[in-house]
């Protein structure tokens, strides 16, 4: 919640374990983390239990690197894969009950505004397909239809895959999965038209084929959220356990997927776009200032 | 026993691509040397996925991955034994 918490009191530094000392003295706090730099600089993310070669995984270790103030943001999950590294991940992270996570959010929100009234809380919403858009479903629609300002993020899987591979709402029609063996009957549900019917601010769907752009949209999904209104996320992370991708492919089933139908789209409101340029231009000045001052002395 | 990614310092050193680390599932896995310029695996976390090796040879187009078995890797480096490098 706040880089003073996660300091080492002076004394016990060896005691702490090795990465925690490692994140506190080279993690990505206070400061803008690229892309490129990963690699150089501790991640907020340890190890993890999930499986080896997951776009899930792939997805949320960028996605954490694009936050503006990882040590100012709160994550909220529920059940589902993604819940296991972002517990184990140095951000609070708030394990909802099932289908709740947009009103603790919410809540947690207006809360944040009230307890710190001078510091700019983040709050996001890391679920999967059937955490926001089956059992959430009605928390999350509420939540952007009252203008709630954090950011929702969906981990689109297109299956419960958890739990032993049943189709979600999210899931293709026709597919045949292990709990679907007469295959999907249904649509998958346009969670993307049901934000823009609900006014959200800025909304964006995407496949991690390009790490950069996870990272650039969270950040600004994060940034909107803090003065404009809601932002939702999309993003493909196939599940190559359920849909059977052996791990070498799961990058080529990726850019197949964007390629047929999870192009990259970005859905961005007047108000957003300008509160965007005004951050730009206020960041661009304020690097002016510095430069000058430091050819000054 | 399970094979793990390896990087040829030498391929890897002469290009400055940086593709893998920002690939890789696994947060701190393949991390890059700033002063060999190159990357390089922790074994200990490597969940042989082989994405990297995918990224290598068919996005950076270098070559430079292979997946070696754990029990042939001589001094490979641990994160867990020796933290993470400073550089």
């Amino acid at each position: 919640m706040s880089l003073d918490t996660l300091k080492i009191s002076p004394g016990f530094e060896s005691y702490m374990p090795k990465e925690y000392v490692d994140l506190v003295e080279r993690g990505p706090y206070g400061r803008d983390v690229k892309v490129s730099e990963m690699g150089t600089f501790k991640e907020i993310i340890e190890e993890h239990p999930m499986c080896a070669g997951c776009a899930m995984t792939l997805f949320i270790r960028t996605a954490l690197i694009g936050l503006p103030a990882p040590e100012h943001t709160v994550i909220l999950g529920t059940a589902g894969c993604g819940r296991l590294v972002l517990s184990q991940a140095s951000i609070p992270f708030i394990y909802g009950n099932y289908g709740d996570t947009n009103g603790v959010a919410s809540g947690l929100k207006r809360g944040l505004e009230i307890r710190f009234p001078n510091q700019t809380k983040d709050v996001v919403v890391m679920a999967g397909d059937g955490g926001l858009a089956d059992i959430g479903f009605s928390c999350v629609m509420h939540s952007w239809f009252r203008k709630e300002k954090f950011t929702t993020v969906m981990l689109d899987n297109e299956v419960y895959g958890n739990t032993g591979g049943q189709e979600s709402g999210m899931t293709n029609k026709g597919m045949v999965l292990k709990m679907a063996p007469f295959g999907k009957k249904f649509e998958k549900m346009d969670m993307i038209g049901l934000a823009k019917t609900a006014g959200v601010a800025y909304i964006a769907r995407l496949a991690p084929t390009n790490p950069t752009r996870i990272a650039n949209v969270i950040r600004k999904a994060v940034l909107i959220a803090r003065e404009v209104g809601p932002t939702y996320v999309q993003a493909y992370t196939s599940c190559n356990i359920e849909y059977a991708i052996p791990t070498p492919k799961v990058m080529d089933d990726a850019r197949e997927v964007e390629k047929d139908r999870y192009g990259f789209m970005e859905i961005i409101s007047d108000e957003a776009k300008a509160y965007l340029e005004r951050i730009e231009q206020e960041k661009k000045a304020k690097a002016k200032a510095v430069a000058a001052s430091k050819a000054g002395a | 026993m399970y094979a793990v990614a390896q990087i040829d310092v030498d391929i890897c050193s002469a290009t400055s691509c940086r593709l893998c680390t920002q690939f890789c599932p696994e947060s701190n896995t393949i991390n890059y040397d700033i002063k060999r310029n190159t990357a390089y695996v922790a074994v200990d976390r490597c969940k042989g996925c082989e994405i990297c090796v995918g990224i290598c040879d068919n996005l950076a187009k270098h070559h430079a991955i292979k997946m070696v078995p754990i029990t042939e890797i001589v001094e490979g480096y641990e994160m867990s034994k020796l933290g993470f490098h400073k550089f």
